[in-house]
């Protein structure tokens, strides 16, 4: 057996149950080896997923290449990424266990 | 991160979202995660993992959101608490994981803590010899909340 994390779904239960992501510009932060973000990453119309990490951005990275999801992950921390974005330009951000 | 860090990022978030937007925050609750094995689906082995020394980021957490809702920069529409459980077939596998998972935790934990946490993994293990075909399985209890920007 592999590791499984939340095969019951508790997490994206919740995060469905609480925001609507079809069709919308999502920023995760914290986003690691993108173990959240592939299970929502269909649902968005893109999303930009970053980590100051770079070796769970590059797994992440390595694993999309097997996919077509609209997935932009990037090794930059949040305070960079902030300061070199324009403003109103997410309709989701997603704070993913990354606030402490 | 230090809560005047938190504050600044909330901030910046705000920024960054348009006014329609949302912003959705998951931390760990104010809770001690644990371990089970579940041979059958019932839990035959549970306790608290003694490496929980991080209730303090948690509250500091906790308080820089609720200082953005107090300012008006963002309104708390709703607050769900669920369980994010890591299942496993050995200790190894599970301790293997957090290793990598854990490996961006800047703080080192306390000696004794450390030896706790052993004590009650081998604890686990037993159980888990025992029982063929259990499952460990790792329960952090968390919240999830939706923001939206104030206008």
């Amino acid at each position: 057996m592999t590791i499984r994390t939340d095969p019951e779904g508790n997490e994206t239960d919740a995060l469905f149950d609480l925001v609507e992501l079809e069709g919308r510009e999502v920023l995760e932060i914290g986003c690691g080896d993108g173990r959240l973000t592939w299970r929502y990453g269909d649902r968005a119309a893109h999303v930009t997923a970053i980590d100051p990490f770079e070796d769970a951005i590059e797994r992440a990275k390595e694993r999309l290449r097997t996919t077509d999801l609209p997935i932009d992950f990037r090794h930059v921390a949040f305070e960079d990424f902030a300061a070199a974005s324009d403003a109103d330009v997410f309709d989701v951000g997603l704070l993913s266990w990354s606030l402490c | 991160m230090e809560q005047e860090g938190m504050v600044h990022a909330l901030e910046q978030i705000n920024r960054l979202l348009r006014r329609a937007g949302t912003l959705i925050e998951i931390h760990p609750a104010l809770e001690v995660p644990f371990v089970e094995v579940r041979p059958n689906g019932e839990p035959s082995f549970r306790e608290d993992d003694p490496g929980f020394d991080y209730e303090n980021d948690l509250r500091s957490a906790e308080e820089a959101v609720a200082k953005l809702v107090g300012r008006r920069v963002f309104v708390l529409q709703e607050r769900r608490r669920f369980e994010l459980r890591t299942h496993a077939s050995s200790v190894r596998e599970l301790r293997d994981h957090w290793a990598v998972v854990g490996a961006y935790d800047p703080e080192e934990k306390e000696e004794a803590l450390v030896r706790r946490q052993d004590e009650m993994y081998a604890r686990a293990h037993e159980v888990l010899e025992r029982s063929p075909g259990a499952e460990l399985v790792y329960v952090e209890p968390a919240t999830m909340s939706q923001l939206i920007p104030a206008v």
